[in-house]
């Protein structure tokens, strides 16, 4: 006997609205998916081309608060690129820095959600305070807990003195063993391996097909981390500074999850590399440069894999034509293989495990 | 992979022609821009990709002003190197990539719902994103027809309350 | 009257999920408060008496909220989270965005932030819990509430509320141009300008404070924005910029602001420099001064 299911749009197990509605036999394995999309679509690529370059700067951070760093950086590469502007090194170490703190922290939350639908409050509760470290340090020296503001057309908008990157070290003392530990348990811990190792399994060969990138991908084995394959910032000056990624072969929920913890094990390296060796100089060339008629593609790795901007200008204060993609855009197609032949109860886990940034995706 | 290898791999089996430039990045990445003088060569295009093992990443479009139709452009990624592929349609349809790379997925339907630019060949008629209480096409018009019968924008309505309640 | 126990449902309505993440911060985490008070999380709507709802609600949202609504047993609460559930914030305006949420359901609270610090969301679901309270005794939910939970504290360099520094402005119309969502507005009469910030549509991203070139306008660090929905409209930080009289020829004008100044004049006291004349006649006097 085929039942019929669905979940959603509003669930507390989904952070997002999105709708399931799928078939499963008597055994509750899936037998047939559907996912219906765009409750968070807001029309943001007929937004951008109404707002100034300066408000751009604001709403492409508006676009997903977990990656809210990685919009607006992407979007001044994009421009920068238009324009032919330079940007100073310390800036390029300043973006690289507000970066990887938000890696950290995003990750660091989707792991929470992970073992908060896994039914681990231990484990939840600890992922949780740990990240509270960084809502922390990012609320002292960028002001707000998600949306940092950090960056502008041509720099940031920020600079770190002394006492700050003090702060910065020691909140990374802190936390440091906090992940290592974390890292062990989320490992080892019985419960956790039963609840998502051989779940939501997607093979490699699925994985290339579909086109999946980040933590996705790296859990099945493949590397397209852009900070390696097309390095830019300070990643593309300090070769050293390319994240050494965990690649996993087993594909499932457990192997994402753990890819998660190597990405955020190697941003606070990162973190350490950078401040450790500032650059000196300008954070910025203009405040507001002149954006000439162009056209630009630029990439970068967001949390959850390849975040792509493309721009078009005409030399007027306004984009002609602005669009990007998100990794979850096409990590998305990746969750019918991975839901259909698993159990209903898994499904928002499975969902979870890609990191689903459905406002960025659905725009 | 060389950007010259792919330019290799396609130059005879494009039957329409292209033009072909290379350009860098601030950070010295490569990447391909390519145009094809007709559009149906992007299954060509499509089928290289493949065999490089790329994929599609995501496609744009946009309404052109001086002429009628839509240019699209695929961005496409093999090993880490972007070959972007131009193409023109007068008359809102473009062969589908999807049956060929299938990452292609979404773009296509993307493109469909936000310019009425239909993907034929596309396994999937449903739409993505766009509500159904919206026309598609959405993204062809300046100032969308839904919010330009009200005359009046929302952010106008709200600042009227907030000065009737807002006396000084 | 019998103690209510809150039965807390989020409703996600199109929001760029920081509310959403912040909620749960405020739910899980214990010094938000709500983790280690008595608010249940419902799993279901229908068993909900407090709606927390986020986003700017999109037009696909729309029909699914208003169905939710049918499944609830009045009484209820609606905490409305994040600018965009209250003004649609920097959303507005798009083809995509049918809200704000008080166009579909009578809200009770209103959290302006984008994110709301987990503190104000907790403060919110509190003073919730408050109209829910008088709505179960039959009580007239007051005008405003008084802050519940005061032991919360912000560093100095959190972008709370903006506020402006009216000597320092000259309404060159800066802070409007970049701010990504409306919520500045500089009107001009005989008098002078009027500047307006409407808390309930600014996203605290502090652009406006960044570009500014006076520092006229700058966050404060203070995050009261739990509001009552009948303060939506009302809380306006408006200051005005009056024009002066010019000494010579008696016209209105905008003198440059002493931040201005300061800036061109460094090794001069400013309150000393400008002699109460507008532009005009300043240029006539010099091109005497020089060539007559």
């Amino acid at each position: 006997m085929t039942q019929k299911i669905t979940i959603g749009p509003f669930s507390p197990e989904l952070e997002e609205s999105v709708y399931f509605k799928l078939e499963a036999d008597e055994e509750r394995t899936i037998t047939h998916v559907e996912i219906i999309n765009g409750f968070i679509h807001r029309g943001m690529e007929s937004l951008v081309t109404k707002k100034n370059f300066m408000q751009n700067l604001i709403l492409t951070e508006r676009v997903c608060s977990l990656c809210s760093n990685n919009h607006p950086f992407t979007y001044a590469l994009a421009v920068e690129k238009i324009a032919g502007i330079k940007v100073p090194m310390r800036a390029e170490a300043l973006r690289v820095i507000a970066d990887e703190v938000k890696r950290v922290a995003s990750d660091l939350f989707n792991l929470s959600m992970l073992t908060h639908l896994a039914h681990n409050h231990e484990l939840m509760r600890d992922t949780m305070n740990t990240r509270e470290h960084m809502q922390d340090l990012k609320e002292i020296i960028w002001g707000n807990r998600m949306d940092m503001s950090a960056n502008l057309l041509s720099g940031t908008k920020y600079d770190l003195d002394e006492r700050k990157i003090k702060l910065i070290l020691e909140t990374l003392d802190i936390v440091e063993p906090k992940l290592r530990d974390l890292q062990e348990r989320y490992e080892t811990d019985e419960q956790l391996r039963k609840k998502t190792v051989g779940v939501g399994v997607l093979p490699k060969e699925d994985a290339l097909e579909i086109g999946v990138t980040g933590p996705v991908a790296r859990g099945s084995g493949i590397n397209n981390d852009v900070r390696v394959k097309a390095p830019y910032s300070l990643y593309a000056y300090r070769p050293k500074l390319r994240p050494k990624v965990t690649l996993r072969e087993e594909g499932d929920v457990h192997a994402r999850a753990m890819a998660r913890f190597g990405d955020i094990l190697e941003a606070v390296r990162i973190i350490r590399d950078v401040v450790a060796d500032m650059p000196e100089g300008d954070t910025y060339v203009e405040k507001r440069p002149h954006i000439p008629a162009g056209e630009a593609v630029v990439r970068t790795e967001a949390p959850r894999g390849e975040l792509i901007y493309y721009l078009k200008t005409d030399g007027s204060q306004k984009p002609v034509r602005m669009r990007w993609k998100v990794p979850t855009f096409t990590n998305w197609e990746a969750l019918k293989v991975m839901i259909l032949g698993d159990k209903v109860d898994n499904v928002t886990m499975i969902l979870n495990s890609i990191d689903p940034c459905i406002s960025c995706t659905e725009r | 992979m060389k950007i010259e290898e792919f330019n290799n791999a396609i130059k005879t089996k494009i039957a329409g022609g292209y033009l072909f430039r290379e350009d860098k990045d601030n950070y010295g990445n490569l990447s391909a821009w390519i145009t094809l003088q007709d559009k149906k060569d992007i299954e060509t295009i499509a089928k290289t990709v493949k065999a490089y093992k790329g994929r599609c990443v995501v496609a744009t479009g946009y309404k052109n002003e001086d002429k009628e139709g839509h240019t699209v452009i695929y961005h496409f990624d093999i090993d880490g190197t972007l070959i972007n592929v131009e193409l023109f349609t007068e008359n809102e349809t473009i062969v589908s990539i999807t049956p060929i790379l299938p990452s292609a997925n979404w773009a296509e339907r993307e493109l469909r719902e936000m310019y009425a630019v239909e993907p034929i060949g596309h396994p999937n008629k449903d739409r993505l994103f766009l509500d159904y209480s919206i026309a598609k096409g959405v993204l062809n018009e300046y100032i969308s027809l839904s919010k330009m019968q009200l005359g009046v924008s929302d952010t106008d309505i709200l600042w009227n309350n907030v000065k009737k309640e807002c006396k000084v | 009257m019998s103690k209510v126990v809150p039965k807390v449902f989020r409703i996600n309505t199109g929001s760029c999920n920081g509310c959403d993440v912040e909620f749960v911060a405020a739910a899980f985490v214990d010094k938000f408060h709500i983790a280690t008070s008595d608010v249940e999380f419902v799993d279901d709507v229908k068993d909900a008496n407090l709606l927390v709802i986020t986003g700017p609600l999109t037009a696909r949202s729309e029909s699914f909220l208003k169905n939710a609504l049918t499944k609830l047993k009045k009484p209820f609460t609606v905490v409305g989270v994040g600018t965009c559930s209250v003004s649609c914030g920097i959303f507005r305006d798009s083809y995509a965005i049918n809200g704000p949420l008080d166009k579909f359901v009578d809200v009770d609270v209103n959290v302006a932030g984008c994110p709301p610090r987990p503190e104000s969301i907790a403060e919110g679901i509190a003073k919730g819990i408050k109209v829910l309270e008088q709505k179960l005794s039959g009580e007239v939910t007051p005008k405003t509430i008084d802050t519940i939970f005061s032991d919360f504290s912000a560093p100095a360099s959190f972008r709370g509320r903006m506020d402006l520094n009216p000597d320092m402005c000259t309404g060159c119309r800066t802070c409007e141009t970049v701010c990504p969502s409306t919520a500045i507005k500089i009107e001009e009469n005989e008098e002078g300008f009027i500047h307006n910030i409407w808390h309930n549509s600014c996203c605290y991203c502090g652009n406006c404070a960044y570009f500014c070139p006076t520092g006229a306008i700058f966050s404060t660090n203070s995050f009261d924005t739990v509001k009552l929905q009948n303060e939506k409209f009302s809380d306006v930080n408006v200051a005005n910029i009056p024009f002066e009289e010019c000494s010579c020829c008696g016209e209105k004008y905008m003198p440059p602001s002493r931040g201005l100044l300061g800036k061109s004049y460094v090794h001069d006291d400013v309150n000393k420099l400008n002699t109460n004349i507008c532009s005009k006649c300043r240029k006539e006097a010099n091109f005497k001064r020089m060539y007559a």
